[in-house]
């Protein structure tokens, strides 16, 4: 099969003429959100034309630490824009998540490239780039929900928490019932969307890969083992996220502190 | 023994307490009346070390509450609190559940004493296959209390309780608490039935409190 054919730029913006309409009606109902909008496109084209340079030198150079390096970057980034996102404090969240996406998504990536794909070097660009923003970007979301979750349950159902503990619970098994449901918050959406996939909505990665020229039964394939590699890096990263930050979290009577979330 | 020695404690620059002291022997009963907002749940949370006063002692059985022992003396008192969220699931698993608390394995799960208890708080037998989520919020209350008595403990620090309920429920709970002689009942209420019962009672106020 042929690869897609190029855009040219005048083209391109056509796509970006498609803006008038919600900007259009933006306006007329007066919901203000023309600049946020104009912002929103404004970083997406920018980031995206960077990425793009980043990833010709990355795919020229193709040196693993390089490529390990822009993983934890990107990394970096998906934390820091999911926790802004969310109610979490920084200074309590930010460390304990890095590290058990860090661990959960980086397990499941060398999983992937490793057993699944069977690729002889696992830290080429093409694996370890692409496979791993797709991995990326689709699980720190639910990781993120299901800390917040966590948390936020904890804080709102204090006197169940309370009496669970009055109930002679020690502080893991007062934590376990709503680290079930923390769990289920994170996982339930996901598992909906699974079981539509292919019917509602064609996966970016396949569409991509068949755009660029895949079979699509090979495409498939990729899709249905990254959707399962994502599925178990957000069930590691919650767990982790959830077993390094409440000890901390909590002070040595079993009360949460007051500090976790930032106050708005 | 409860006993709370020169407990003072301020929240936003207004006393809560002043300088209040009491004793209720084992046994003995306390009804804390007082507007919602004059501390009745706070003084409740100090007893089992979830609030904390500025100043002041809270005593258990004669022993200072504090981090060395608070666990330990949670273990002799039971909170049960008025319009809780008690958990998810059926609820026989969640009463085994509480029995299955590495605290509590010296107790072991008495289907046959959970219906006479159900019973007592007349409580359908199906109430037991039904999910928590499902329960009415009179159910879901009585069931709380049901728990606490399965765990035998000798302090009982009750919470508003009988407020959401209708007039018979109220007298149902109100005399099965004053049939258990031989526990120490800490009781915050607004209802008249409990001011029925002449136990001696803590009036807090707006300008600190008396007893």
């Amino acid at each position: 099969m042929e690869a897609a054919p190029d855009i040219s730029v005048l083209r391109l913006m056509a796509a970006f003429g498609l803006l008038l309409v919600p900007v259009a009606l933006s306006v007329f109902l007066k919901m203000g959100i023309v600049r946020q909008l104009f912002v929103s496109a404004g970083r997406m084209t920018g980031q995206l034309f960077l990425v793009s340079i980043v990833l010709v030198y990355l795919f020229r150079w193709d040196n693993p630490w390089l490529n390990i390096t822009w993983v934890i970057v990107m990394i970096f980034f998906a934390c820091f824009s999911a926790m802004i996102n969310s109610k979490l404090s920084f200074r309590h969240f930010f460390g304990p998540v890095f590290l058990s996406y860090f661990l959960g998504a980086g397990l499941l990536l060398v999983f992937f490239n490793r057993v699944i794909v069977n690729y002889e070097n696992i830290f080429t660009a093409r694996l370890m780039v692409v496979v791993g923003g797709m991995l990326l970007g689709n699980s720190l979301n639910s990781t993120i929900i299901g800390i917040s979750h966590f948390y936020e349950s904890i804080k709102k159902d204090n006197k169940r928490y309370l009496y669970l503990l009055s109930l002679g619970a020690n502080q893991s098994e007062a934590l376990l019932p709503f680290f079930r449901d923390a769990f289920l918050a994170a996982l339930k959406p996901f598992m909906a969307n699974m079981a539509t996939m292919g019917l509602v909505s064609l996966p970016g990665m396949m569409t991509g890969q068949i755009l660029g020229g895949a079979n699509p039964e090979t495409a498939i394939k990729y899709q249905i083992a990254i959707v399962l590699a994502i599925f178990t890096a957000v069930t590691i990263s919650v767990a982790l996220a959830v077993y390094f930050t409440a000890r901390r979290a909590f002070n040595a009577w079993g009360i949460i502190r007051e500090d976790l979330f930032r106050k708005r | 023994m409860i006993e709370l020695q020169n407990i003072t404690k301020k929240i936003d620059d207004k006393y809560l307490y002043h300088d209040l002291s009491l004793m209720v022997p084992a046994g003995g009963r306390l009804l804390i009346k007082g507007e919602s907002g004059s501390g009745k749940t706070t003084l409740l949370r100090m007893l089992l070390g979830f609030d904390f006063p500025d100043e002041g002692k809270v005593m258990i059985d004669g022993k200072k509450l504090g981090l060395e022992n608070v666990w330990l003396l949670r273990r002799q008192m039971a909170y049960v609190s008025q319009e809780m969220q008690i958990g998810r699931g059926k609820a026989e698993s969640f009463i085994r559940e509480v029995l299955a608390f590495k605290n509590n394995r010296y107790l072991s799960y008495d289907r046959s004493k959970v219906l006479t208890l159900m019973d007592d708080f007349h409580l359908a037998k199906s109430t037991l296959d039904k999910r928590l989520e499902d329960l009415s919020g009179g159910e879901l209350q009585r069931l709380a209390i049901i728990v606490t008595l399965l765990l035998e403990r000798k302090i009982y620090l009750l919470d508003e309780i009988t407020s959401a309920l209708d007039q018979h429920l109220k007298e149902l709970i109100v005399h099965y608490f004053c049939s258990l002689d031989d526990k120490t009942l800490v009781i915050s209420s607004h209802d008249a039935i409990w001011h029925d019962q002449n136990f001696p009672t803590l009036n807090l106020g707006k300008n600190g409190s008396s007893s």
